[in-house]
């Protein structure tokens, strides 16, 4: 595992077959809005054929960092490079770039086709080239039969999908999806994630920015972790997970007073971090299960009742509440 | 050009698809423009009915009676003689009666006498301008005769004998105030009321655009797909183009349609067709302006839909959308001067009275596009930050 993040210290995935040809490259990246730093210094490069994850919680500057790789936001310090080219203020770039936002971004009094024929417009394509790439869509989205559909009639997953969809239709070098998995049920989510590790193994650069551990550990080659605007730490899961050594992590239900809970656990020697998240309370310890009785004494001490204790073999949850102190879903 | 195209395309689509862009671009102002005709269509041919309540019988009553009769005033009034003042009221409160002349016993005797005696004139509280044009009348025959009686109390002075009397009567009897207001218009045809109204709700209709098209703007904002244009190769000023070609071709069509409908309809004048065509185009232009300066001004949908509802009905009212300007007071007048649908209106209604060509537009037009200019100088930095915001 590295630290960020200098370009040279990132190492391109040994699981997959990677160009080491990088898409993005983007150093010291940082956007304040008024006196509040939303993005200070983050860097980080992709090459083809990788899937990236920014992993973060909720305001930590994923969405900020994303908008600036595509052109919506100008930093106010830093620099972007894709496929080599300078990208800020550079409108050339924005045709090497699949923009997948957060929410749906689709009219939805317009069928599916016309959307997506609206949005393959944009990008100044032919005719006949607006109508395959719309085809080509619809099929990568299995909704090829709902083309004269108006998108208002759409179950939550297909609008997803084709949210997904709409930021292929240029045929990118480099896809950004920007949480395209919040709010939908698990069977879509399955679908989508699915896709994604698809597109890296079709040789796109892929930036997945989630808060959700699990979507990162399974569809990203290398993950950065976000708090507070920095990037503090990056590289493989093993590469992250190994920075815990021998450490495990802790989740303890109760009843009562949780932030009490976590604080007469910090008490107790081996335990390294200690955060409240999800009506539970996360632990990083090292040698956990043998800690275990002490910390139910602790917390019997506290006057707080553990209705149940699971000890998780160490993951990225683990890996960010050890370097902020505080659950990623908290 | 191409992709402002493909979001005029877009937008064009959307609005058709919303059947209220039928309703209020067409239908509405089409009925509107019609029922105002109809409401208003009186004021081409002014006329009532005057009832004369005689009580006098007397020679001057008859005179008046006589005058009454005129045929100057036969396209103006009917006179239907009426037994009493009490049946008089009745009638003009049952509106078979416009106003009442109301001659008093005695009236003629007063004339030659010293104890002078009124002509009473009746009509409606609701300020009707019926009542006006009757004591005109009636003021207009006393006149008559304090002339006729100042000339025979001269005569009189001057030393003619009191016996001749009856010839001094019959000879100043015979003149008349020689001085009189004749109205001409200016224009060589009279405005009808629908040629007025017909543009006046086209125009106004049109400026609902500006409440259309600001609040699409801001709804495909809060649907990210300003941002996802933005992340296209699109730059601010494509995506503000494209907006500004919709309005252009709704308002173009919008007016257009207006206009033949109309005119065919109800006969509506809107002059020349090349003329009308450049006044329409020019007030889409302003109305382009202002709906990019709605954009740039609000910062939400509702502050959009806000500010255009305040700005369509300001600039209706002040540029005499909803009543003939010309008999506005003379501060509207001005202020209508700075609106680019005061400017369109008298556009309009010029080419329908004066008539000519491409000349009787030229001050109209040119006026629309310093105002379009001036507010589009403003708007199109301030637009060009909402779009990036």
């Amino acid at each position: 595992m590295t630290f960020a993040s200098s370009p040279s210290d990132i190492r391109a995935p040994s699981s997959l077959t990677v160009s080491p040809t990088p898409v993005l490259e983007c150093a010291d990246l940082t956007k304040s809005f008024g006196s509040r730093l939303a993005v200070d210094g983050v860097g980080f490069r992709i090459c083809e054929g990788e899937v990236y994850g920014l992993l973060g919680p909720n305001g930590a500057g994923k969405t900020t960092t994303m908008k600036m790789v595509c052109g919506l936001l100008e930093p106010d310090k830093g620099t972007i490079s894709i496929a080599g080219k300078q990208a800020i203020g550079n409108l050339e770039v924005k045709f090497l770039i699949g923009y997948v936002p957060q929410d749906v971004a689709l009219y939805p009094d317009l069928t599916a086709g016309e959307n997506l024929a609206f949005l393959a417009r944009l990008y100044k394509l032919g005719r006949r080239t607006v109508a395959a790439r719309v085809d080509e869509a619809l099929e990568l989205t299995e909704l090829s039969d709902r083309r004269d559909d108006r998108i208002d009639s759409f179950s939550g997953g297909m609008k997803r999908r084709l949210n997904i969809a709409a930021g292929l239709l240029n045929h990118p070098k480099l896809l950004v999806l920007d949480e395209p998995t919040v709010g939908v049920d698990p069977q879509s989510r399955h679908a989508i994630l699915e896709r994604v590790q698809a597109f890296g193994r079709e040789g796109l650069a892929v930036v997945y920015t989630t808060h959700y551990m699990e979507e990162a550990e399974r569809v990203c080659d290398r993950v950065g972790i976000i708090d507070h605007g920095h990037l503090i730490a990056e590289g493989t899961r093993r590469e992250l997970v190994a920075q815990l050594g021998e450490q495990d992590r802790i989740e303890l239900s109760a009843s009562g007073d949780l932030e009490r809970l976590a604080e007469a656990c910090r008490s107790v020697d081996g335990v390294s971090s200690a955060a409240t998240a999800d009506k539970s309370v996360h632990l990083v310890a090292t040698g956990g299960r043998h800690l275990l009785p002490a910390i139910l004494e602790a917390a019997d001490a506290a006057g707080i009742e553990v209705t149940s204790v699971e000890v998780v073999e160490p993951d990225l949850e683990a890996v960010f509440l050890h370097l902020t102190g505080t659950a990623l879903r908290e | 050009m191409r992709t402002a195209l493909a979001i005029a395309r877009k937008d064009l689509r959307q609005r058709i698809r919303d059947r209220s862009a039928i309703v209020v671009g067409v239908i509405a102002p089409v009925a509107i423009a019609g029922l105002m005709s109809l409401a208003f269509n009186g004021m081409n041919s002014f006329h009532f009915t005057l009832g004369l309540v005689e009580l006098d019988h007397g020679p001057v009553a008859v005179e008046l009676a006589k005058a009454l009769d005129a045929p100057q005033l036969r396209q103006v009034i009917t006179v239907s003689e009426v037994s009493s003042t009490a049946l008089a009221r009745a009638e003009i409160k049952s509106g078979y009666l416009g106003a009442a002349l109301v001659i008093p016993a005695g009236f003629s005797a007063a004339v030659t006498g010293e104890h002078p005696e009124s002509l009473t004139t009746l009509s409606s509280n609701d300020g009707s301008i019926v009542g006006s044009v009757t004591t005109s009348i009636a003021s207009s025959f006393v006149a008559q005769v304090n002339a006729d009686r100042l000339a025979f109390a001269t005569a009189l002075a001057a030393g003619a004998p009191r016996g001749d009397a009856a010839q001094l009567i019959g000879v100043v009897s015979k003149l008349h105030i020689p001085l009189q207001a004749v109205q001409q218009a200016v224009g060589a045809h009279e405005l009808k009321v629908i040629s007025y109204y017909s543009p006046g709700m086209g125009v106004f209709f049109l400026l609902f655009t500006i409440n259309y098209a600001s609040r699409s703007f801001f709804v495909d904002r809060s649907q990210g797909m300003i941002e996802r244009m933005r992340a296209a190769p699109v730059s601010p000023v494509e995506i503000l183009l494209g907006k500004a070609l919709s309005v252009f071709v709704y308002g173009v069509v919008s007016l257009a349609t207006i206009g033949v409908v109309t005119t065919a309809a109800f006969g509506a004048d809107w002059g020349a067709p090349l003329p009308a065509a450049l006044v329409g185009l020019a007030l889409v232009f302003s109305v382009i302006c202002l709906t990019a300066l709605v954009i740039g001004v609000a910062r939400t949908q509702r502050q959009a839909e806000g500010i255009s509802s305040i700005l369509v009905f300001g600039l209706a009212l002040l540029g005499g959308d909803f009543f003939f300007i010309s008999s506005a007071p003379s501060t509207i007048k001005h202020l209508a001067l700075l609106t680019p649908n005061g400017w369109a209106i008298r556009g309009f209604t010029d080419l329908a009275t004066i008539g000519g060509g491409l000349g009787t537009i030229v001050e109209p037009v040119v006026a629309i596009l310093v105002i379009s200019a001036v507010i589009g100088a403003i708007a199109l930095s301030l637009a060009r930050r909402a779009v990036t915001a």
